[in-house]
């Protein structure tokens, strides 16, 4: 569902204007796409933060603008708390784009219960569907997955006409026995005094090369 | 035991300065929720694996922690009542050098509060401010 977005026609640039910009409650954005000239944009700050917590990708431009776009990327701050810049990209009703979604579990495991532990290794998965489509997440079920066994990306459940541009073979979600805490410590105790120097032969060749 | 490197190609380093705030490194990739340093610093190699003791003993079999630093900086010092001169100390311990921003810990498996509750207790033993993250939206 596309919520609405207003924005400005942006004619400031520069860092002091655009930290000035910000200060006001904008946050500058451009849009561009289908050849067009691309537009610098001023977009509301809470308005912008509520389509990015709704998960809404699809936004529809108001006020300066009359177009429908998608969200193509967001700059953070280093902390990840602010939105410091956001791309639009034009699309068309209907047109096949290529998105990132959030991709989540599903069920649960026969392998937690039988004492395994789930480990996640893909979050976001590559599709390419229709705009109008374009789903919040994409799930996996979990429910046939023992302890060490895993699931793939040939099992997410994408909607209809949506096509996956990732490897499907790749490995999404595997259920492990958990590591115990003395098996953990045994790994870096090891590693005990001082590393090995690279470049330096150890000191018992080097004694015998000076016997020599 | 605690972390260090296998192998490397200086035994001592210089102290250097922390400038900046991380651009690597400063957001949750592996777990759901993270544990992000809001000063920089040093952390030796003891206080991080102290905080994956205390993670771990929280969460038991539950869950998964992820260490996102490493302590790759040897940290020299010399004796105490050593008269000045002869030269820079022995390797002492293992930092990691710290940015602000950057992510230390990561949690998945758990739900949101077992993982601020096991933050917590892991933050006490951090010599830098931290604060809880979660996963930044996928866009």
């Amino acid at each position: 569902m596309a919520e609405e977005v207003t924005v400005e026609i942006r004619t400031d640039q520069g860092k002091r204007r655009i930290r000035r910009l910000r200060k006001a409650g904008k946050t500058p954005a451009v849009l561009y796409g289908h050849g067009q000239a691309s537009v610098s944009l001023a977009v509301p700050t809470e308005q912008l933060e509520a389509v990015i917590r709704h998960g809404s990708r699809v936004v529809k431009l108001r006020g300066a603008l009359q177009e429908q776009a998608i969200i193509r990327e967001l700059q953070w701050d280093i902390y990840g708390l602010e939105i410091l810049h956001v791309d639009f990209v034009r699309v068309y009703e209907h047109e096949m784009v290529e998105i990132k979604v959030p991709l989540e579990l599903r069920g649960e495991a026969p392998g937690v219960k039988e004492g395994g532990v789930l480990e996640q290794l893909v979050h976001e998965v590559r599709i390419q569907c229709d705009v109008n489509v374009i789903p919040e997440k994409v799930y996996v079920s979990v429910h046939g997955l023992g302890l060490n066994g895993s699931v793939s990306l040939a099992a997410v459940e994408l909607p209809p006409k949506a096509k996956l541009l990732d490897d499907p073979e790749t490995v999404v979600v595997q259920c492990i026995a958990p590591k115990e805490m003395e098996e953990e410590e045994a790994i870096p105790a090891a590693a005990s005094g001082e590393p090995e120097l690279i470049g330096r032969k150890p000191e018992q060749e080097e004694e015998k090369e000076e016997e020599e | 035991m605690a972390m260090m490197p296998k192998r490397v190609k200086h035994r001592k380093s210089q102290r250097g300065r922390i400038r900046g705030n991380a651009t690597r490194g400063n957001r949750v990739v592996f777990g759901d929720y993270g544990l992000q340093a809001m000063q920089g610093g040093w952390i030796s190699a003891q206080v991080i694996e102290a905080g994956r003791i205390a993670a771990q003993q929280y969460l038991r079999t539950e869950g998964r922690l992820y260490v996102r630093v490493f302590p790759h900086k040897p940290i020299t010092s010399i004796p105490l009542e050593t008269r000045m001169g002869k030269g820079k100390g022995e390797p002492e311990y293992w930092a990691a050098v710290v940015k602000p921003g950057t992510i230390l810990y990561e949690i998945s498996g758990v739900s949101e509060e077992a993982a601020r509750l096991c933050f917590a207790r892991l933050a006490h033993k951090m010599p830098v401010k931290v604060r809880f993250v979660r996963r930044r939206p996928t866009i």
